[in-house]
């Protein structure tokens, strides 16, 4: 019954292999699953309704965009650090690494233009400050919100049905596909033990499953749908 | 590929979102009639597929990775119009999340990755397979006509021998067809995503080149994006043609194969493909004119020639012209189309023409190479089946 | 990267030796899902000798999938120590592209559903994966692949698609890929979750044949019918761990 290659064992030593997509790809996607799953998010209870958050951010990203004076742009900085500063270390860590990182990254990309003229340093300055201010903003509105507060908001905003309806399947296959492929790289990274000569095969094969899987989930879900009394009317959600 | 926030200046923020209306509620419309009613959640599937898509790290030479955007495979499994809104919905979402992307460039993004990318790539991909498909039908008749000819002209065969060879030479030419169909697949969807994603760096570097031309403050300085098209163009171009075009194509290609290995009756160009319907090739077109149209913006923009990027030179031409040009006059500032041009004599009128001229070349050169390509698979090998 | 036979006979001195000594050691596992989360493993001490076959019981969420996830190097535990046939399994050894790997040759996990193992377009590509990816020969590869299809009596699923089939194919599919690469020891998290009797008892035998040839068994199990007389000791993972 058992193969007889089976009975000794295999005495393996590991080929090099500069195969990290795997790795790199399941910490991208834990990254992700931690933004949406877990809800450690700063201020739950006594935060302002996310309809009024989601226009107010807006509104300050749109203000930081137009406004010509570095004083205004002042104001909305000072603002910003003045309310993060009422939060707790680990939170506003979490909410300023995203910022300084895109902002020193458009530093790096002005520097060129900066060598070139220098007249327009300080323009080119502000525009990396800009940058800083508005993934502030945008951080600490998701530092606040849950996601399923946010399609709740938008459905407040009169925003078509059939597009908070698909929204919300993104966010709920988002987490379950999410969840497929990132099991799927684990257990191939278990099984990866040498050297992958068809790296684009089996990416071919991780994401492949993944779309027959979402087209699965789909049909179940909709056969699901339709023996709880759904009608085919979008409308009713 | 992403543009963030604040690179582009509010109007063309607002340009742009405004320009993505009119396709978005043609995609919407689109989807409404192309998908039967249980398919609509399908969206969300395709939205979440294109989002976790743009996650993978693909793999690169040696240990090195890099992202894909996928447009053109989403148009390839979801089609095109659905692809649309799921590319739109996955922007979205990750501008909202990670702040990958801004939120006021959304409508750019979008115009780039959830239009310009998928509509291109399928529209690429389907002309090749319907163009190969017609040589190669017209080759495998003269195949099968050759191979009835040499059989009857045998003579020792009796009837029912005779038959079942002829059978056996149909299935082996279908098999045949098949596996070279399968490849030629292949390569029409890698060509379709490559030159799809190089459309959408070349609009994104547009975008970026046409910042500091229209919005300056009054000492002459960009406000936005600092890089004029001279520097835009090539600064997107060059990474896109050698590295993320292929890497695009490499994930497409590969997602694209398993999947027409595996399930192929899921995938909508295969229903497409069966349809055989006269489908409008609109906004394909309509996207090359505006392209070759635009290509003169290079010209409005730097003053030099195509190709010609030399550091020393836009500091000059640019840069120092321009600060000639804006000089305190406080009032001349923001709209400086008019005054930039007297700096222009009938010399690069002829410039322009020469761009309109270089973007149609260009065009015609790729149509050409798809016809080149198509010679061989004429069913030239059939004869040895 | 060749399996010669200087090699195995070194091999054989080292798993000789190795027959005293335990191929699983865990001394005082503490892990938990984030700083702020409450303790899923508490001081948990485990030791398993080579060839022993060990069914762990214990009900839903009690922690069996992560100390799994832990004996497979998924999951490092937040203090503790965990020996793998001698070999200290921590952060810098699984840094180590190439040590890491051979630890997961060693060592087999088949996961409770078997659609996330699946990823190859045909059921015969699913099992040369790991004997592929060991770098063999592709006659050796077939070879290995045949032998397994066998032994699964699934020959005839060969070039199908590993997803399209049903639960209980997938799960031998699964089981077979893992067999693939040949490890000392195998954690089988509920292998018969979802088969019909015929192909349980199927598993059984040859899990009994695993346990034969020397091969170390971990099993998780709710079905205590199919593995009660497999399994040389019982444990529950609650009493395992010490508050």
């Amino acid at each position: 019954m058992i193969p007889d290659w089976m009975k000794e064992d295999d005495n393996y030593v590991s080929p090099k292999d500069g195969g990290t997509f795997v790795i790199k790809t399941i910490k991208s996607l834990a990254h992700l699953m931690a933004r949406i799953k877990v809800q450690k998010g700063h201020e739950k209870k006594r935060s302002m309704p996310v309809l009024l958050k989601l226009i107010l951010t807006l509104l300050a990203i749109l203000t930081i965009a137009i406004s010509k004076e570095s004083l205004s742009l002042m104001a909305i900085g000072a603002v910003l650090l003045l309310y993060l500063a009422t939060w707790p270390g680990e939170d506003i860590a979490s909410c300023l690494k995203g910022a300084v990182i895109a902002a020193l990254f458009t530093a790096l990309v002005m520097t060129p233009a900066m060598l070139m003229n220098p007249a327009g340093i300080r323009n080119n300055l502000s525009l990396v400050l800009r940058v800083f201010l508005s993934v502030t903003c945008l951080n600490i509105f998701n530092h606040t919100s849950q996601w399923n507060h946010i399609s709740l908001a938008m459905r407040k905003l009169h925003i078509p049905r059939i597009f908070i309806f698909t929204l919300d399947m993104t966010l709920k296959y988002i987490v379950l596909l999410g969840n497929l492929i990132e099991d799927l790289l684990t257990s191939m990274s278990l099984r990866m033990v040498g050297k992958n000569t068809k790296k684009y095969g089996s990416l071919g094969g991780v994401m492949g499953v993944t779309f027959v899987r979402g087209n699965e989930l789909n049909q179940m879900m909709y056969e699901a749908m339709q023996c709880r009394g759904f009608t085919g009317d979008y409308n009713q959600f | 590929m992403h543009i963030p926030e604040n690179y582009l200046s509010p109007t063309t923020c607002v340009l742009m979102a405004t320009a993505m209306l009119p396709v978005w509620a043609h995609a919407v419309k689109k989807v409404n009639e192309e998908l039967p009613r249980e398919k609509i959640p399908m969206l969300g599937v395709g939205a979440a597929y294109s989002f976790l898509g743009m996650m993978f790290n693909v793999p690169l030479v040696g240990g090195t990775t890099g992202h894909a955007v996928g447009g053109t495979l989403i148009a390839m499994l979801f089609g095109p119009n659905a692809a649309c809104i799921a590319v739109s919905i996955a922007l979205l979402l990750q501008a909202l999340i990670f702040g990958d992307g801004g939120v006021l460039a959304f409508g750019a993004n979008c115009f780039n990755m959830a239009f310009v990318l998928p509509y291109a790539g399928y529209g690429i991909y389907k002309l090749i397979m319907k163009f190969v498909a017609k040589r190669h039908e017209k080759g495998l008749d003269l195949a099968g006509q050759k191979a009835s000819l040499n059989l009857s002209q045998k003579s020792g065969l009796n009837l029912s021998q005779k038959a079942s060879l002829d059978l056996s030479q149909k299935s082996g030419l279908d098999a045949d067809k098949k596996s070279v169909s399968r490849k030629v697949e292949y390569l029409a969807a890698g060509i379709g995503s490559y030159i799809a994603i190089n459309l959408a760096a070349f609009c994104a570097a547009v975008e970026f080149g046409i910042q500091p031309l229209l919005f300056k403050d009054s000492l002459g300085n960009a406000i936005y994006c600092p890089y004029d098209l001279s520097v835009s163009i090539p600064a997107m171009m060059i990474p896109h043609l050698l590295v993320a075009g292929l890497v695009e194509a490499a994930f497409t290609v590969a997602v694209y194969a398993f999947v027409c290995k595996t399930s192929p009756d899921l995938t909508f160009s295969k229903i497409d493909l069966a349809k055989k319907s006269k489908k409008s090739y609109i906004p394909v077109y309509a996207l090359v004119a505006v392209l070759i149209a635009a290509s003169p913006l290079g010209l409005l923009a730097s003053g030099t020639a195509w190709g010609e990027w030399g550091a020393d030179e836009i500091a000059e031409t640019s840069y120092a012209g321009s600060s000639l040009n804006y000089t305190p006059s406080g009032l001349e500032n923001g709209w400086s189309l008019e005054s930039l041009m007297p700096d222009y004599t009938l010399g690069s009128l002829n410039e322009a023409f020469a761009y309109i001229l270089s973007a149609i070349i260009g065009v015609s050169i790729l149509i050409i190479a798809f016809k080149l390509f198509a010679i061989p698979m004429k069913g030239k090998k059939n004869y040895d089946s | 990267m060749k399996l010669c036979s200087a090699g195995a006979s070194l091999g054989t001195i080292i798993s000789f030796s190795g027959v005293f000594m335990s191929i699983i050691e865990l001394k005082d596992i503490n892990f938990s899902y984030g700083p702020s989360e409450e303790r899923v493993i508490k001081s948990l001490s485990l030791s398993i000798e080579r060839g022993e076959c060990i069914l762990l019981e214990g009900p839903n969420g009690s922690g069996k999938s992560t100390l799994f996830r832990i004996l497979n190097g998924l999951s490092l535990p937040d203090s503790g120590t965990y020996y793998f046939d001698s070999r200290l399994i921590d952060k810098k050894y699984l840094k180590s592209e190439r040590d890491a790997k051979v630890f997961h040759k060693e060592i087999g996990y088949l996961f409770q559903n078997p659609d996330i193992m699946l990823f190859c377009a045909s059921v015969y590509d699913e099992i040369g994966f790991g004997p592929r990816q060991m770098g063999l020969d592709d006659v050796e590869v077939d070879k290995r692949v045949r032998d397994l299809l066998k032994t699964f009596d699934i020959e005839k699923l060969a070039d199908k698609a590993p997803y399209h089939l049903s639960g209980g194919q997938k799960k031998k599919i699964a089981f077979a890929a893992v067999m693939a690469l040949n490890p000392k020891a195998y954690i089988l998290d509920e292998p018969f979750a979802g088969l019909d009797r015929e192909s349980c008892e199927m598993i059984g035998r040859l899990i009994k044949n695993l346990k034969l040839m020397g091969k170390t068994i971990i099993i998780a199990s709710h079905d205590e019918s199919d593995i009660g007389e497999l399994a040389d000791r019982r444990l529950n993972i609650v009493e395992l761990m010490q508050d």
